[in-house]
């Protein structure tokens, strides 16, 4: 009975989740408007002590007019899975991963691509370095921490993947990694990025990147450059907590204000880059308003000025971010 | 009779066993000091570890979201066992942060 009871207790200890988000977002760039509601379930599912299987995927609809701005809407689904991975945790120097995951270059891809956590709804132009093709690689991984003291630490990814034209799992051929100094008393990273992109034209992709958090000020500054022979960029943002500390839930502290601006140099044209074939500058101010219950409503403005038409971007977005148990019924 | 005695003198009984124990209960020695501050200890060990959890939570996932409103005891392994790879935290700092989102 006491192990039917202990076996119970571990099954809740380890009970898979079901999270995510779901999102409605309006964008109007140029004066063309889209509407694109979203939703997308994160599954996690702790295996054991050391193994994990997570996935996210992404169910959107993307709904425009037929002529730019004029004429009736229509809508087109878009589906895809943005990671599948098996994680076996050897210790903290040590994470194996297999299947399919997010391409760990700079920090944008792996962290800031779910729309419920990132501060503005539009990736940055220089997010196409280092992720081809899809921000996504099917292939293994391994990451973890090399050393770690109170006042700092260096971390490491590494990776290949393989060449996958499969719709919706689609993948490029590269190898790459990351490494990162995190001093957390400071709340500062720095990192370097690499990748090697060994299918059609070979080339290579570096990028840094930065981030900074004071501790007692609920201010987030993070920023990115990467550079590829088809261009290169940065972006620098800044978002301030309205409040004195991080987790004040007054109903000003639950408001944020948001800068972004960033910088694209074209570089020699490479198919399926994905790149602005003429430099770019941009920039973006946003308010999120963080409501009780996990739901967001946010709306932003920038301007983008280039070559082939400066052009004005609005966007409004309401998002809930959802969490429970996977399986309820067994559990209770 | 004789049972109405029995009952009576049960009942008698057994209200003089409830006082005593109660009377037992409530003049039970206090604690001694030692017992007294272990038990302080171990709610200010408590304490202290719900603040670092807080401060690595913070330091680790407050890097790039909010923590959750809610979260329940059933789901915190879960969630943090994919912060583990995400965030590559160690496994000290599960436990903490667990301490944290789920006390």
């Amino acid at each position: 009975m006491m192990l039917w009871t202990a076996a119970g207790l571990r099954a809740q200890v380890n009970a898979p989740i079901l999270s995510g988000g779901v999102q409605f977002l309006s964008s109007t760039v140029g004066g063309n408007t889209f509407f694109q509601p979203a939703i997308a379930p994160v599954l996690v599912v702790p295996l054991g002590e050391h193994w994990l299987v997570e996935s996210r995927a992404d169910l959107r609809g993307f709904i425009a007019h037929d002529n730019g701005s004029t004429g009736p809407y229509s809508g087109q689904f878009i589906a895809s899975l943005e990671y599948l991975q098996l994680d076996y945790i050897a210790n903290s120097h040590l994470t194996m991963t297999v299947g399919r995951f997010l391409t760990p270059f700079n920090i944008y891809d792996e962290r800031f691509t779910p729309f419920w956590i990132r501060n503005l709804q539009d990736a940055p132009i220089i997010f196409p370095i280092g992720t081809r093709t899809t921000g996504s690689n099917n292939g293994f991984m391994f990451r973890g921490v090399i050393a770690a003291q109170k006042a700092w630490e260096v971390n490491y990814t590494a990776y290949f993947s393989v060449l996958s034209t499969t719709e919706n799992l689609q993948s490029g051929r590269t190898a790459g990694g990351r490494m990162g100094v995190f001093l957390p008393l400071a709340g500062v990273e720095v990192g370097v990025s690499y990748q090697r992109f060994l299918q059609d034209v070979n080339y290579n992709s570096v990028g840094t990147y930065f981030t900074w958090q004071p501790p007692p000020i609920p201010l987030d500054v993070r920023s990115e450059y990467a550079h590829s022979p088809a261009g290169q960029g940065y972006w620098l943002e800044a978002a301030y907590h309205f409040s004195k500390t991080r987790n004040d839930t007054s109903r000003l502290g639950r408001l944020q204000g948001v800068a972004r601006i960033q910088q694209f140099f074209k570089g020699t044209p490479i198919p399926g880059s994905d790149l602005p074939s003429v430099d770019v500058n941009r920039f973006d101010f946003g308010l999120n308003y963080y409501l009780p219950h996990d739901v967001r409503v946010n709306g932003s403005y920038g301007r983008q000025y280039s070559s082939a038409g400066n052009a004005n971007v609005w966007e409004a977005q309401i998002s809930y971010r959802f969490l429970f148990p996977a399986l309820p019924g067994v559990f209770k | 009779m004789r049972i109405t005695f029995f009952a009576v003198s049960a009942l008698a009984l057994f209200a003089i066993c409830a006082n005593v124990s109660g009377q037992s209960q409530s003049q039970a020695p206090a604690p001694p000091p030692a017992k007294k501050h272990a038990a302080a200890a171990k709610s200010t060990t408590a304490d202290q570890d719900q603040k670092e959890g807080e401060r690595r939570f913070f330091a680790n996932c407050g890097r790039c979201h909010n923590p959750p409103e809610s979260i329940s005891p059933i789901e915190v392994n879960a969630v943090l066992r994919h912060m583990r790879v995400r965030a590559m935290l160690s496994a000290e700092d599960e436990e903490l942060i667990r301490k944290y989102l789920a006390p």
